[in-house]
């Protein structure tokens, strides 16, 4: 039976939610491989193109490029947590009938998808204030003007990049093909988005990357660190990724599998 | 639908993958408190059966009750009243056993404390161990803890023992017997005869997607008044044709032994061994044996593979 009903939530799915919460949290940093691609990746990567990325503006923003850097590895680090840790751990557990055997528990599906989610959260918690106070401590970031549209960019993030994270489970086969997969979708708009170098504004590659959530979640979260007018918040580049997150969540409604493919019997 | 003293009751429930008909019409009723193992080959539908009354699967056609709930409803109260043993099911590895138990009895409402399933299961030493390290046999340990945390009413098991050396087999024997004596009623599958043989009251086999023999596993196929097979070894300087066996019999001799089936062993025993006696011989190797359950079985489902 595929897809994903959710029903009603009472006060015990919300506490069973939190203490899921708890083992995820501490099966994930149990397990090295994760935590060090969402961690080590991006801070890493800070050190050695930070420091050499210098210090003049990046064209269309009032950043500069070891200030951009900061911004554009932590939404890749968030990309990591959200979309490609989420996106392994189901396909794992499908394969390995984790999820089937959770599926015989009376826990509410919600609060499981919650425990998995609560705990991403609390990563790319940890994940921001590293690497925001890197930005700070050794690039010339300054504390973001506009502290409340970073927490908002972020939170869409994160819904964004865990329903595509979840959405993509619906293609993957298996536990085998995982890797290729959900890592093969999500490099080659990674390099065109402007993660590693900023886009030249009004390029091809510019004009594609506008199609995927990636560009716009870097230029939203720029602007809301950047000391612009108004609120910070980026309505537009918000919406794109809200529209790219509700088509993923209803792939996962509609698609997705609790259990590994049966051979034909 | 059913009296209250029945847990399951399955009518006509049928299943087809494609164009593949796995369940072609099963009846099934298994009492509260009762053992029921349901044996058959691998395709039988064992798996599937066992599956639609546990709610991983959709039934095509058929009535089903578990506990009074329609399996495919996925009812959480249903769910928080049965355990569920499923085959090669893994545990987040990076969890210990004790963490792994305690994460599932917060799901139910009146679990069973995690020390006393931890005993139960013998899993005692490897409380504090991380899942990833535990052997298959004792990962099949933690399996059955996960399925009683919760305290259940009713138990499935899917090939409970598989894998398991035969000391510990005799100890998961034990505890589902003790889950029986409990009052709790338990649905297991098996490739096992002797599993079959010494937990369940009742023996269901399954070929082809249908029942083809249901009873207590002493009656099953007709096996307490089935033909016996006699078998002895020819005494030295004996034709085949001296020995005296009711009329009818043609004995098979195969490397000096004697090997006759009769319906009627007394009469054929006091025969033989009244001939024996007189002419002052042994009957070395002398044996008279019912057909096993696993003869039943294999006689009742073509002799496939299990």
């Amino acid at each position: 039976m595929n897809g994903v009903r959710v029903r009603d939530v009472e006060a015990h799915d919300i506490r069973v939610a939190l203490h899921q919460v708890g083992y995820e949290q501490k099966a994930y940093w149990r397990n090295p491989m994760a935590a060090v691609f969402t961690f080590a990746f991006p801070i890493v990567f800070l050190v050695v193109v930070g420091s050499s990325a210098g210090s003049s503006r990046v064209p269309g923003y009032t950043l500069r490029y070891e200030q951009y850097v900061v911004v554009a590895m932590l939404t890749f680090g968030l990309i990591a947590a959200c979309y490609t840790n989420l996106a392994m751990a189901v396909c794992t557990r499908r394969e390995t009938g984790v999820l089937k055997r959770m599926r015989g528990t009376p826990i509410a599906i919600g609060s499981y998808m919650g425990g998995l989610i609560g705990s991403v959260l609390i990563v790319v918690a940890i994940l921001t204030v590293i690497v925001v106070a890197i930005g700070m401590a050794f690039y010339h970031l300054h504390f973001p003007f506009h502290p409340g549209a970073v927490l908002v960019t972020l939170l869409v993030g994160i819904v964004t990049f865990c329903a595509l994270g979840l959405a993509v489970t619906v293609i993957v086969p298996n536990a085998d093909a995982a890797p290729a997969i959900v890592n093969g979708l999500y490099f080659p708009v990674v390099f065109i988005s402007g993660v590693f170098y900023p886009l030249a504004q009004g390029s091809v590659l510019a004009r594609i990357a506008d199609w995927f959530p990636i560009f716009h979640m870097i230029r939203a979260l720029v602007s809301a660190f950047e000391g612009g007018p108004g609120s910070g918040l980026q309505a537009g580049d918000l919406a794109v990724m809200l529209a790219w997150a509700a088509g993923a969540l209803i792939v996962t409604a509609r698609r997705f599998r609790w259990e590994p493919r049966r051979p034909k019997a | 639908m059913g009296p209250p003293d029945v847990a399951i009751a399955v009518r006509g429930l049928t299943k087809s993958y494609g164009s593949f008909a796995a369940l072609r019409g099963i009846d099934l009723e298994v009492r509260r408190g009762e053992v029921l193992a349901l044996l058959g080959p691998n395709g039988a539908g064992k798996t599937t059966a066992v599956e639609i009354l546990e709610g991983y699967r959709a039934r095509d056609g058929g009535e089903v009750s578990v506990l009074g709930f329609d399996p495919a409803d996925r009812d959480r109260e249903l769910r928080a009243r049965v355990g569920i043993v499923l085959q090669e099911c893994a545990v987040d590895p990076y969890l210990t056993v004790a963490e792994a138990l305690a994460q599932r009895a917060y799901l139910y409402s009146a679990p069973r404390p995690v020390d006393e399933v931890v005993a139960l299961v013998g899993l005692g030493e490897k409380a504090g161990s991380r899942v990833k390290v535990l052997s298959g046999g004792q990962q099949r340990r933690l399996d059955l803890g996960l399925a009683l945390i919760g305290n259940p009413e009713l138990i499935f098991l899917d090939e409970p023992t598989t894998g398991f050396d035969p000391s510990a087999r005799r100890e998961a024997w034990d505890v589902v017997r003790d889950l029986c004596a409990e009052g709790r009623t338990v649905v297991l599958t098996t490739h096992y005869m002797d599993e079959a043989q010494a937990l369940a009251d009742t023996v269901v086999v399954l070929a082809a997607g249908r029942i083809v023999a249901a009873g207590p596993p002493d009656t099953l196929g007709g096996r307490d008044h089935g033909v016996s097979t006699v078998r002895f070894v020819l005494p030295a300087g004996v034709a085949p044709a001296d020995v005296p066996l009711p009329e009818g019999v043609v004995p098979e001799v195969r490397a000096g032994t004697v090997e006759f089936t009769v319906a009627d062993p007394t009469r054929a025993l006091h025969e033989l061994t009244r001939w024996a006696l007189g002419r002052g011989e042994v009957l070395a190797g002398l044996s008279v044996v019912r057909p096993s359950l696993e003869d039943v079985y294999l006689d009742l489902t073509g002799g496939q593979d299990t």
